[in-house]
């Protein structure tokens, strides 16, 4: 039996009427009173996830806007800063249990502040269903009020969060954001019903590179926190949910990783965790730095995937862990088969007869030159190679379950810059002048640049590569197929941010491409 | 698309055994290629020093002194190029996969071969002019010391990782997978200039210092990119893989059923 139940940030209106929220303002003004050194304060906090504490100019931490008012010194020790800051795991398997051990500390840490403040005991963390009925895709009033029902300063309000317009409306736009990836069944990998890399994200057991972001990470995570954080209306700068050197400092941050922590838990009701001891053993194994969080009351908290794999393992739950109906692989590439012309093969994959997915990956096609994202998008034309666009024909011609078709994703390859809070939606063949909302069969995909900066910086974790994006073309490959129109020298490319893009502001796709996956 | 363990291990393997090759011929013929760099200061008794440059160069052939700075590129350097060759894999077509992986070991070669040239010229000069001489060993083991612990080091060693965007078609290909084994070279070559050059300018025990500075090196390379600063630069992800794996170890033998630790119980 849980000791402590997470609920939804949305109960009694989601405002300081329900007692979840206004105990967690009391905490996090608890917390934010300490100094910047101590490992119990909002700010020490907020670094273990990202940081730009010493940074010149935007976004460094000094040149943010408050409230809240967000401290620079006294530094911890570098042993310290060592052990703790900058540790956050993105685009990496450890995405889920990292981020659940990170809201397992701060959530102990707000319950010890609560008690001591004379709240409940069973105070527990709740979470924003951005994707729940009604007015959920809003956030919870509680965090746009200036002041708490006594008058003194809200600390649930920053400044510094723009929404998806730019203007203080905040909300989740649904769609693009929405809860496809519960349809996922792999943690890592691929099949009929998960893209590349996987639910969870890839493998990074040895090596952090690649920048590729799990399904999960990818939406609705990264485009909720690009579109809260959003862009400040001096087009310079953007709101501290956008960026994960500053979105830890903005108090709904933990609401928005409760939901995707709720979302992993769901998952796993019907879905396997991995049994790969590099993902068990955590990053330490493989020499890389260890989770560890501070603890109130003392030593350390330091834990592995293994030991965060179920909520079982652990003193919580969530109120609700309701997931979508699922519809199995089987029955996808049944359907698929039906629509490829392949209608005894269908018979037999729904009767459950064995498939081989191919595993052979390869190029298909590349644009010629890196792209600049500005203003109201960009286009380019993506050449495919005639030999191994014929195999991808031939695959869909000749499709069976012994053979089943290839699957084809298009990829962002190399995205860098300094503007976090885009998302940009990329279709494929849209017809020239026409509207792009026109056209969602011809949509590709949405993705939010969240970690943007980061990623593009030489001396951070990525090494400067950027931001990789996959996404699954496989039904617009299709639909090209059966209209005779597969044969085409080339693809053309359109991406569109949901804002424009401010003229200071920086984002290069390196190269689009097209790849296969079959026999 | 997405970096795989399988699709590495093709990579991983070849390359490895062609490390080994490497090694193996440097283990059982030193002689010919190294020692003639150090002329006189092989010989154990004292003998005449050349008196003139072409006697100099017939002491030390460089064609002879070329092959034998190439195999130790080969021997010492090579597995750091897996995760960039398995880059260059991934990312171009499959029918021009060995001609990237050429051109990119051309670029790559080039740069080192440029700065072999330079670093042969020294030993080769040290081996002159101050032949036995470990003082000089040790005076650029110093300046090895001190480059290896810098900032400027861990610039270089961070932009050994940068695996970018690459042309796909035709000579735009050919020459974005030269150019990515320039770059790659230039910042390897940064980094480990000073370990390259150290070994050459020992007496003896060359292929022994190089064996350990090829691990160093190795691990050096699979450190994540770090914010550039003054620290203790090493053996460090080796060491922490090996203590780490270690621990796994002990403690799966100490406990065959798995406790759950950790705070959340309470």
């Amino acid at each position: 039996m849980a000791q402590y139940t997470r609920a939804n940030a949305w109960n009694n209106g989601g405002t300081f009427d329900n007692p979840d929220l206004l105990w967690y303002a009391k905490g996090v003004g608890a917390m934010q009173a300490r100094q910047l050194s101590d490992s119990t304060s909002w700010w020490f906090f907020a670094a273990i996830h990202g940081e730009y504490v010493s940074e010149n100019g935007f976004p460094g931490w000094g040149f943010l806007p408050a409230p809240p008012q967000v401290p620079t010194s006294p530094t911890p020790s570098q042993g310290d800063q060592d052990l703790y800051w900058d540790q956050c795991q993105h685009q990496s398997w450890y995405f889920p249990p990292w981020h659940r051990g990170y809201l397992l500390a701060l959530e102990a840490q707000i319950r010890a502040d609560v008690i001591a403040l004379g709240g409940p005991a069973t105070w527990a963390l709740p979470y924003w269903n951005y994707l729940g009925p009604g007015q959920e895709f809003n956030i919870p009033p509680a965090f746009t009020q200036q002041t708490l029902p006594d008058g003194s300063p809200n600390p649930l309000f920053v400044t510094a969060r723009y929404g998806p317009n730019g203007d203080g409306n905040i909300f989740v736009p649904i769609p693009p954001v929405n809860q496809d990836v519960m349809s996922n069944d792999v943690y890592t990998g691929s099949d009929a019903v998960t893209s590349p890399p996987g639910f969870g994200g890839p493998d990074t057991g040895f090596s952090h590179f690649g920048g590729t972001s799990g399904n999960l990470e990818n939406n609705p995570h990264n485009m909720v926190h690009s579109f809260v954080g959003g862009n400040a209306p001096d087009g310079q700068t953007y709101g501290l949910m956008s960026d994960p050197g500053l979105a830890g400092l903005d108090p709904i941050f933990y609401f928005h990783h409760a939901n995707i922590d709720r979302m992993w838990a769901a998952w796993n009701a019907n879905n396997a965790n991995p049994t790969d001891p590099k993902w068990l053993n955590g990053p330490a194994a493989q020499g890389e730095r260890e989770f560890v969080m501070p603890w109130p009351g003392g030593a350390p908290y330091v834990y592995t995937p293994q030991q965060v794999s179920s909520l079982d393992q652990l003193n919580y739950t969530y109120d609700s862990l309701q997931a979508p109906a699922l519809v199995p692989a089987a029955a996808v590439l049944a359907e698929r088969l039906t629509r490829l012309g392949a209608a005894a093969a269908a018979a037999k994959v729904q009767k459950g007869a064995a498939v081989t997915p191919g595993e052979n990956v390869e190029l298909v096609g590349a644009s010629p030159a890196p792209l600049a994202i500005k203003g109201t998008g960009a286009r380019t034309t993506v050449k495919l190679d005639k030999d191994v666009r014929r195999k991808v024909s031939a695959s869909l011609l000749g499709a069976s379950e012994a053979v089943p078709p290839d699957r084809v994703y298009l990829n962002l390859e190399n995205v860098r810059g300094t503007h976090d809070p885009s998302v940009l939606q990329v279709y494929v063949n849209l017809p020239e002048g026409a509207n792009p909302a026109d056209h969602p069969e011809l949509l590709a995909g949405s993705v939010g640049l969240f970690g943007l900066r980061k990623a593009s910086s030489k001396d951070d974790k990525h090494g400067g590569q950027g931001l990789n994006f996959v996404l699954d073309i496989t039904k617009i490959i299709d639909t090209l197929h059966l209209a005779n129109a597969l044969d085409a020298d080339a693809l053309q490319v359109r991406i569109v941010p949901h804002q424009p893009v401010p003229d200071k502001a920086e984002i290069t796709v390196g190269r689009v491409s097209v790849y296969r996956q079959g026999q | 698309m997405i970096y795989d363990a399988r699709e590495l291990a093709r990579v991983r393997n070849p390359v490895l055994l062609l490390s080994a090759a490497a090694w193996i011929w440097l283990v059982v013929d030193p002689g010919r290629l190294m020692m003639q760099a150090h002329g006189a200061a092989a010989c154990s008794r004292p003998a005449p020093l050349p008196a003139s440059l072409p006697a100099l160069l017939a002491m030390n052939p460089p064609g002879s002194l070329a092959v034998g700075w190439g195999l130790m590129l080969v021997a010492m350097m090579s597995p750091a190029l897996i995760l960039p060759i398995g880059h260059l894999r991934l990312r171009s077509f499959k029918r021009r996969r060995a001609r990237a992986i050429a051109l990119f070991g051309a670029g790559y070669g080039a740069i080192w071969m440029a700065v072999g040239g330079l670093q042969l010229a020294v030993a080769v000069a040290a081996g002159w002019l101050a032949p036995s001489s470990y003082l000089l060993a040790a005076g650029v083991a110093i300046l090895a010391i001190v480059w290896q612990l810098s900032p400027a080091k861990q610039r270089c060693l961070n932009r050994c990782h940068a695996h970018t965007e690459l042309a796909a078609f035709g000579v735009a290909a050919d020459l974005a997978a030269l150019r990515f084994g320039a770059s790659h070279g230039v910042w390897c070559a940064g980094s480990c200039w000073a370990l390259m050059l150290s070994p050459m300018l020992l007496p003896r025990g060359q292929v022994a210092a190089m064996a350990i500075l090829a691990v160093l090196i190795a691990s050096e390379r699979i450190e994540a990119p770090r914010p550039p600063r003054w620290r203790w630069r090493g053996l460090g992800k080796l060491g922490r893989i090996v203590a780490a794996q270690a621990r796994i170890r002990l403690h799966a033998l100490q406990h065959r059923s798995s406790p759950t630790h950790g705070r959340p119980g309470g």
